[in-house]
């Protein structure tokens, strides 16, 4: 452990006043969210993540992708304050991630909804532990709740649900968090390719309402330049950022419609081939 | 459409069937043991009487009302020690997930303890207790206490870590953890073990009533096998078979609304 990674996990421990000392050297602006310089190791020999540099602008949709145990997970769970960063440095709005900000909201790729909830009340779950209104809160998870197609069953327990429905009602309880950060890692990975994309329309349509930050973590090409601003392809571990590439696919974009637009089928070959490079190496 | 109608006419059919040829068989055997007691193929000082346990059970549940006071005291004492015991196992398992070191502290004392055939403490309670309930509520709590420990003790380990990690994320406090996430995750391991209790308070209860007691359902039953009453022990361990059932059936009713989820 250097001494500067030992700065940034003091820093979590007290984020008012690791911020500024920290912000010194590149000054990202207040507002972004920026990785520098991050590198993290599992034990002495898994690098997972080698010289990350990323940001990440207001409003952005960014995705990552990358080969299996690159180290993607990784880099969002450091993000979330999951991990304490060991070397280089993390801003999220001005302050270093802590787990339980309220400013960052995180999904799972397993729908990690509670058996003993109805959909409702798993759809609210988050904004009931972070103390929102009650009233608003349980008016915003319906409203969410039929936004995400599920009118009608929310007194239903999660057994009662299919796969793709209860993936349905965990990101309605991501959504139902006023948090201007979302993570995702892999949310869509477990589902068959007809859901995924009804999903992915579901989230595009979510996202475009509020235009919030998203990372995006999947290793599914397509899903990722369907969804994003910008793709971040990681090379195997010791994953490096290999690529970072802007999609300009006009918005509001239709997930079905983009199957047959031959732009599409060629960001998504100039994506593929630098995909294929990371994967060599 | 018919073939449902057709299915449900059968199944009742099927019922009926069932329940006619139960009560023919236990009317044949009542009927054989009536039969061999009578006419003394085998004594009725040692098999009893069918019409004379039938007298007894109605004497003691209509006329006399002996057996209701007796059942009183026995349910009460089973009661208590099944609240006792359960308390303080869900609570002792709490300390050891709050604490592990004290679960591993105590990890030798607690395994003497459960090892010790506990039916082996009653000459002890007794001495304590005195004759009354307490060493009856001692004895079924005692029974019940270590199987609602190790249950409440499986049951909050089972957390999903997925559910643990959403609640960090979320900023979720150490009690709302605790009472939003963790406890409902151990219900279900909490209440088989709670059922298992119930029963194992009910037989610490009455093993300590046959012991030595003034009241309640095991005293009246050694009463009664000591003075060769022997259609009325039969008459007890009905009763006891009946209030078994009893509780089992309460305690699934409960659990089936708590855990309408599952
Ligand atoms: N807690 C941990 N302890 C030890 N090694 C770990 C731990 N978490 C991850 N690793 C290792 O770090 C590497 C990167 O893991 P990570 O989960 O970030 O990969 P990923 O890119 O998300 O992969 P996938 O696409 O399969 O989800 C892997 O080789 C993994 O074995
Ligand atoms: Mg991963």
């Amino acid at each position: 452990m250097s001494g500067q990674g030992q700065l940034a996990t003091d820093a979590t421990v007290k984020p008012e006043a690791g911020g500024h000392t920290q912000l010194a050297a590149g000054a990202p602006e207040l507002g972004n969210v920026s990785i520098r310089d991050l590198n993290h190791r599992f034990g002495s020999s898994v690098h997972a993540a080698a010289d990350v540099f990323l940001n990440f602008a207001p409003g952005e949709f960014v995705s990552i992708v990358g080969p299996s145990g690159c180290g993607k997970t990784t880099v969002l769970n450091l993000l979330a304050g999951l991990l304490p960063v060991q070397e280089g440095t993390i801003s999220i709005f001005g302050s270093p991630p802590k787990a339980g900000r309220h400013d960052v909201a995180y999904m799972l790729a397993r729908d990690c909804l509670f058996p003993w909830l109805t959909a409702a009340q798993n759809a609210e779950f988050g904004a009931r532990i972070r103390h929102a209104d009650r009233h608003k809160r349980q008016a915003r998870a319906r409203e969410l709740l039929e936004a995400v197609g599920l009118k009608g069953f929310e007194d239903n327990y999660p057994k009662a649900l299919s796969h793709g429905m209860r993936q349905r009602v965990a990101l309605a309880r991501t959504f139902c968090l006023d948090s201007p950060l979302l993570l995702m890692d892999e949310p869509f990975g477990a589902l068959d390719a007809q859901t995924k994309m009804q999903l992915e329309d579901v989230l595009l349509s979510l996202w475009m309402k509020e235009r919030r930050t998203v990372v995006f973590i999947t290793h599914d090409l397509a899903e990722a330049i369907t969804l994003s601003d910008r793709v971040v392809v990681m090379s195997a571990r010791p994953g490096k950022i290999i690529a970072d590439i802007r999609i300009e696919l006009p918005r509001p974009r239709s997930v079905t419609d983009l199957q047959k637009d031959p732009e599409y089928h060629k960001i998504y070959s100039k994506v593929w081939e630098k995909l294929e490079v990371g994967l060599r190496s | 459409m018919t073939d449902a109608a057709d299915n449900r006419n059968y199944a009742l059919y099927e019922t009926i069937v069932i329940n006619v040829a139960r009560l023919v068989f236990l009317a044949v055997f009542f009927a054989a043991w009536e039969y061999i007691a009578r006419n003394r193929i085998v004594n009725p000082l040692f098999i009893g009487t069918p019409s004379e346990i039938g007298k007894f059970l109605w004497n003691g549940l209509f006329v006399e009302f002996s057996l209701i006071k007796d059942l009183y005291w026995t349910l009460g004492s089973t009661f208590l020690a099944f609240l006792i015991g359960s308390v303080a196992g869900i609570i002792t398992g709490l300390m050891f997930i709050t604490w592990p070191w004290f679960e591993r502290f105590s990890d030798p004392l607690f395994s003497a303890l459960n090892a010790l055939p506990r039916i082996a403490l009653a000459p002890l309670f007794l001495l304590w207790f005195g004759l009354g309930i307490w060493s009856k509520v001692a004895l079924g709590a005692s029974l019940t206490y270590f199987i609602v420990l190790s249950s409440a003790v499986a049951g909050i380990r089972s957390t999903n870590a997925d559910h643990l990690t959403l609640s960090r994320t979320l900023g979720a406090s150490q009690g709302q953890i605790f009472t939003r996430v963790t406890l409902p995750s151990a219900v279900p391991t909490i209440f088989s073990g709670l059922r298992l209790g119930l029963i194992y308070a009910l037989l610490g209860v009455i093993g300590g009533e046959i012991i030595a007691a003034q009241h309640g359902l095991g005293q009246l039953l050694s009463y009664l096998a000591g003075s060769f009453q022997i259609s009325g022990v039969f008459a007890v361990l009905f009763i006891l078979a009946i209030l078994g059932t009893g509780l089992i059936a309460l305690m699934s009713r409960v659990e089936k609304w708590l855990l309408r989820w599952q």
